[in-house]
C-alpha cells in the first residue's frame, strides 16, 4: 500500500507498468466486442449506397451529379455518398477494391482499363441494360464496344457516356488561309502554312490520354489498326501502318513544334488558349474552358469532326460506364439508382454542357440540347456538328471488341511512341512500325491464352 | 536459515509473472512488434510478388496458374523493359551523386556562421518535407512548354531564342535529366543533414592539429573529415539508394515515362503494366528484378563499410 501512494516515475517497475498498460489495452480490445451487438444493429439499420467515380472535366457536372445522389438518398431513405478521384488514380483504385473485395457499390469507369478488365468481379448488368433498353431504345454500337462481352454474351457494365473526340480550330486564322481542317492531310498542309504564321498544329505526342485518342483515330482513318475484327489477331504491321507514320512524321517536321513531345493532356487546351494554337484534336472541355477565360477567343474556335483519312472518318472517344461489384453490399439500392439515373440522363446531359454523350438513343433526342442551341456560343448552332459523333467514334479495340489487350496497348502508349520514334528521326517509319508490332503482339500473346 | 531462503526464491522464480522481469524474455517480447510488422509489410509482399511472377494471375483472371519462368522470358523480350531496367540504374546513380554532392557543398555552407543560419538550415528541408505531388506540380510548370520560367529566363538573358528554346519533358535526353534533377532536388536536404551530423561529430582537435601541421582545406577534407563521416555517408548512400531505385513518383507525376519510354523506370513500368493494364503477374515479374541488384548494392556498401572499420 505504501508503495502504491508513492506515484514517482522511479517508483514505477515494469511489472507495473506492464500490468497497467495491459489492463487498459485490454479494455480497449474488449470495447468492440462488448458493443458489437449494439454496433452491427445500429448498421444493419442505415441502408448505405456508395459511389465513385472520377471527376469530371466540367465541375458543373458534379455539382449536378453531387446532387442527384444526394435527393436520390434522401427520397429512398439511404445514405447514398459520391467520391470523386481524378480519372488517372481509378484503376489503382478499382484494382485496390477487388483485391480487398470491399469498398464502393457503384464505381464509375472513365478511360481504358474498365469493365471489361474488371468482368469476373463485377455483377451481370445484362437485365438492367434489356430493361433500360426497352425504355430507351438499343444501346448505340460505340456503347456495345464499351460494356457489352461478344464473347460470354453479357452486359459488363452499364454503359453510361462516351467522349468524343473533334477537331477544335481557330476558323478566323483557318479562313486566312482558305482552308479547313476536314481531313487529315488539310491538317497537315494548312497547319504548315500556318506554322509559318506563328500558329502551328498541335496534337500531343507524350505519355497521356489524347496521344493515343489522336493517334489511333489516324490509325484507322487511314485503314489501319492494330488488331482485326475478332480483337485476337495483331495486324498493326501493314502498309497502311507505314503510311500513317510516314504522314504523322510529316505532320510533326511541317506543322508542329517539338513541344508537342513533352505535353499532357492539359497541354493542348493551354496552348489553344494561348493564342498560338490554331488547331488541336481534342473534347470540347478546352472550348468550355475558354470561353471562360476569354470569351472573345472562344468566339474564334469553332468545331469539326474529327478528321478523314483516306480511307474513313473515325475517332478514339473515351468510354464511362458504372459497374456494380459482385461484392457490393447494396446490389438492389445501386441497381435502382442506376434506373432512376438514366431516367434523369438529360439533365446530365445539360450539366454536363454536351461533354457527355448519351449511349442509349432516346435519352436525348435531336435536336440536342446545348448542340442545337448554345446559349454561350457565338453563333450558337457551334456545336450541332456533335449530334453526329456516334457516326465517328469507336473505342480503343476497334474494330475488334474493347479488350484487356487493347486496353494495355493504349496504356503502355505504343501507338504515339511509334509515331514519336518515326517524327524525332530516333527510327525510321518502317523500324518504328516493327518496334511497335512486335511490342503489341507481346502484349496480344500473353492475353491469348487468358481471355 | 540458507536452507528455509533457497525453497521462497524458487517458489518465486516459478510464478509467470517472473518471466516479466527476464531480460532474455523481454527483449525479444519488445522487438517482436517491429519484427512483425517488417514482415507484415514488407516481407509478405515480397513473398506475394514471387508467387504472382511465377503464375498467371491478373486482375481479369484472379485465379493461379503456375507458370514457371514465362515471365521472366515474356519481360526480357520487351524492349521497354530493358531500356527501363537501364533508366533505373543510371536514374539513381545520377541522382545519389549530385544529391550527395549537393548535401555536401549545402552542408559546408551550413556550418558557417551567418545571420540566418537557422532559417536558410530549416529552408534546406523544404524539398524533403513537402508533399511530392506539390513539388513536382511545382516542377512542372518549370518546365513547362509554353510557361517555362526556366525558359523564359534563358531567352530574357539572350542565352537562346524562343523558336529554339529547350522542351525539357519533350526532349528525350533533357526530360531523363528533368526527372534526375528532381529527384537529386528531392535527396539533397538528407544529404545535408547526414554531412552536418558526420561534421559535428568530426574532433574539433583533430582538424586544429592537421590544420597547424599545414593541412589544406582538400586534405582536411578526404584525408581526415571524409574518413572519419564515411560510414554515416554509407548509410544516408544505402537509404536514397534504395529509395530511388524503388521510387515511381517523380516520374510518373512528371512524364508518365515519356516522351518515348525514355524516362521510364521499374517502378513506373511495374505500375503501368501491373495495375494499369492489370497484368500482375507481369507487374510482379518487373518489380521482382528491383531486388538483386539492390541485395547487391546494398551488401557491396556494407561490407566496404566493414573494412573501413576494420
Amino acid at each position: 500500500m505504501r508503495m502504491g501512494k508513492k506515484t514517482g516515475l522511479r517508483t514505477v517497475s515494469r511489472r507495473m507498468f506492464l500490468q497497467k498498460t495491459g489492463a487498459v489495452a485490454g479494455t480497449l480490445g474488449l470495447a468492440p466486442a462488448i458493443g458489437a451487438p449494439f454496433v452491427s444493429r445500429a448498421l444493419a439499420d442505415t441502408k448505405t449506397l456508395k459511389i465513385i467515380q472520377w471527376s469530371h472535366f466540367v465541375p458543373a457536372y458534379d455539382t449536378w451529379i453531387d446532387g442527384f445522389v444526394h435527393e436520390w438518398g434522401k427520397k429512398n431513405g439511404i445514405d447514398a455518398t459520391i467520391d470523386h478521384i481524378p480519372h488517372l488514380e481509378l484503376p489503382a483504385r478499382a484494382a485496390a477494391e477487388v483485391s480487398a473485395r470491399a469498398g464502393h457499390d457503384i464505381f464509375g469507369f472513365n478511360g481504358s482499363g474498365g469493365p471489361h478488365l474488371f468482368e469476373k468481379s463485377t455483377m451481370d448488368m445484362t437485365p438492367l441494360v434489356e430493361e433500360l433498353e426497352k425504355k430507351y431504345g438499343k444501346v448505340s454500337k460505340i456503347g456495345q464496344q464499351v460494356a457489352y462481352d461478344t464473347t460470354t454474351k453479357k452486359w459488363v457494365a452499364f454503359p453510361d457516356y462516351y467522349i468524343d473526340f473533334p477537331v477544335l480550330y481557330r476558323k478566323d486564322l483557318w479562313d486566312e488561309i482558305g482552308m479547313k481542317p476536314d481531313t487529315w492531310d488539310d491538317v497537315r498542309k494548312g497547319g504548315a502554312k500556318l506554322k509559318a504564321k506563328g500558329h502551328p498544329v498541335g496534337i500531343g505526342l507524350g505519355h497521356s490520354v489524347d496521344p493515343n485518342n489522336s493517334y489511333n483515330s489516324m490509325l484507322w482513318s487511314y485503314g489501319a489498326s492494330y488488331c482485326d475484327d475478332t480483337g485476337k489477331k495483331v495486324t498493326l504491321d501493314s502498309k497502311e501502318t507505314l503510311e500513317v507514320v510516314k504522314f504523322v512524321k510529316a505532320l510533326y517536321t511541317e506543322a508542329e513544334t517539338p513541344e508537342v513531345l513533352s505535353w499532357d493532356d492539359s497541354s493542348n487546351n493551354r496552348f489553344l488558349a494561348s493564342g498560338r494554337g490554331s488547331m488541336i484534336h481534342n473534347p470540347i472541355s478546352a472550348y468550355r474552358t475558354i470561353q471562360k477565360s476569354n470569351p472573345a477567343l472562344a468566339d474564334k474556335i469553332f468545331v469539326l469532326k474529327t478528321p478523314a483519312g483516306p480511307v474513313r472518318r473515325l475517332a478514339a472517344g473515351a468510354p464511362n460506364s458504372y459497374i456494380i461489384w459482385d461484392f457490393a453490399k447494396n446490389k438492389e439500392a445501386a441497381t435502382a439508382f442506376l434506373k432512376d439515373y438514366c431516367a434523369h440522363w438529360k439533365d446530365a446531359f445539360i450539366a454536363a454542357t454536351g461533354y457527355n454523350h448519351p449511349l442509349f438513343p432516346n435519352l436525348v433526342p435531336k435536336p440536342m440540347p446545348i448542340f442545337s442551341d448554345d446559349p454561350t456560343s457565338h453563333p450558337s448552332d457551334k456545336l450541332k456538328v456533335l449530334e453526329t459523333a456516334d457516326d465517328w467514334c469507336v473505342v480503343f479495340g476497334y474494330p475488334g471488341p474493347a479488350s484487356p489487350a487493347a486496353d494495355e496497348v493504349a496504356n503502355n502508349f505504343i501507338i504515339p511512341d511509334m509515331m514519336a520514334k518515326a517524327a524525332t528521326g530516333k527510327m525510321t517509319p518502317e523500324e518504328a512500325v516493327k518496334w511497335a508490332t512486335q511490342e503489341v503482339e507481346g502484349i496480344y500473346k500473353k492475353w491469348a491464352g487468358r481471355t | 536459515m540458507t536452507a528455509i531462503a533457497e525453497p521462497r526464491r524458487r517458489a518465486v522464480a516459478r510464478r509467470p509473472r517472473f518471466l516479466l522481469d527476464r531480460t532474455e524474455f523481454m527483449g525479444p517480447m519488445f522487438i517482436a512488434p517491429a519484427v512483425l510488422y517488417v514482415f507484415a509489410l514488407v516481407g509478405l509482399p515480397f513473398l506475394l510478388a514471387l508467387y504472382y511472377s511465377v503464375s498467371a494471375y491478373s486482375i481479369f483472371d484472379p485465379s493461379y496458374r503456375f507458370v514457371g519462368l514465362k515471365n521472366l522470358y515474356d519481360v526480357f523480350e520487351s524492349d521497354i523493359f530493358r531500356h527501363a531496367l537501364w533508366n533505373t540504374l543510371m536514374f539513381t546513380i545520377g541522382s545519389q551523386a549530385i544529391g550527395l554532392l549537393l548535401g555536401k557543398i549545402g552542408a559546408m555552407l551550413l556550418m558557417k556562421e551567418f545571420p540566418g543560419r537557422g532559417l536558410a538550415r530549416a529552408l534546406v528541408i523544404l524539398p524533403w518535407a513537402v508533399p511530392i505531388s506539390l513539388a513536382t506540380l511545382a516542377w512542372k510548370w518549370m518546365f513547362d512548354s509554353l510557361y517555362s520560367v526556366i525558359n523564359w529566363t534563358l531567352v530574357a538573358a539572350g542565352l537562346v531564342d524562343v523558336a529554339n528554346q529547350p522542351q525539357w519533358l519533350g526532349q528525350q535526353d533533357l526530360a531523363f535529366a528533368a526527372v534526375m534533377t528532381v529527384q537529386a532536388w528531392r535527396l539533397f536536404p538528407f544529404g545535408v543533414i547526414i554531412f552536418l551530423a558526420g561534421y559535428a561529430s568530426v574532433p574539433k582537435d583533430v582538424l586544429d592539429a592537421a590544420t597547424v601541421d599545414g593541412a589544406g582545406f582538400w586534405r582536411r577534407n578526404y584525408q581526415i573529415i571524409m574518413p572519419i563521416i564515411a560510414p554515416i555517408v554509407v548509410i544516408a548512400l544505402i537509404f536514397g539508394t534504395v529509395f530511388t531505385f524503388t521510387d515511381l513518383s517523380v516520374v510518373y507525376l512528371l512524364t508518365m515515362g515519356g516522351p518515348m519510354n525514355s524516362t521510364q523506370v521499374l517502378g513506373s513500368l511495374a505500375f503501368q503494366v501491373g495495375i494499369l493494364s492489370g497484368d500482375v503477374a507481369h507487374g510482379a515479374m518487373i518489380c521482382l528484378f528491383m531486388f538483386p541488384f539492390l541485395l547487391v548494392a546494398v551488401i557491396v556498401m556494407l561490407r566496404a563499410l566493414r573494412r573501413r572499420e576494420i
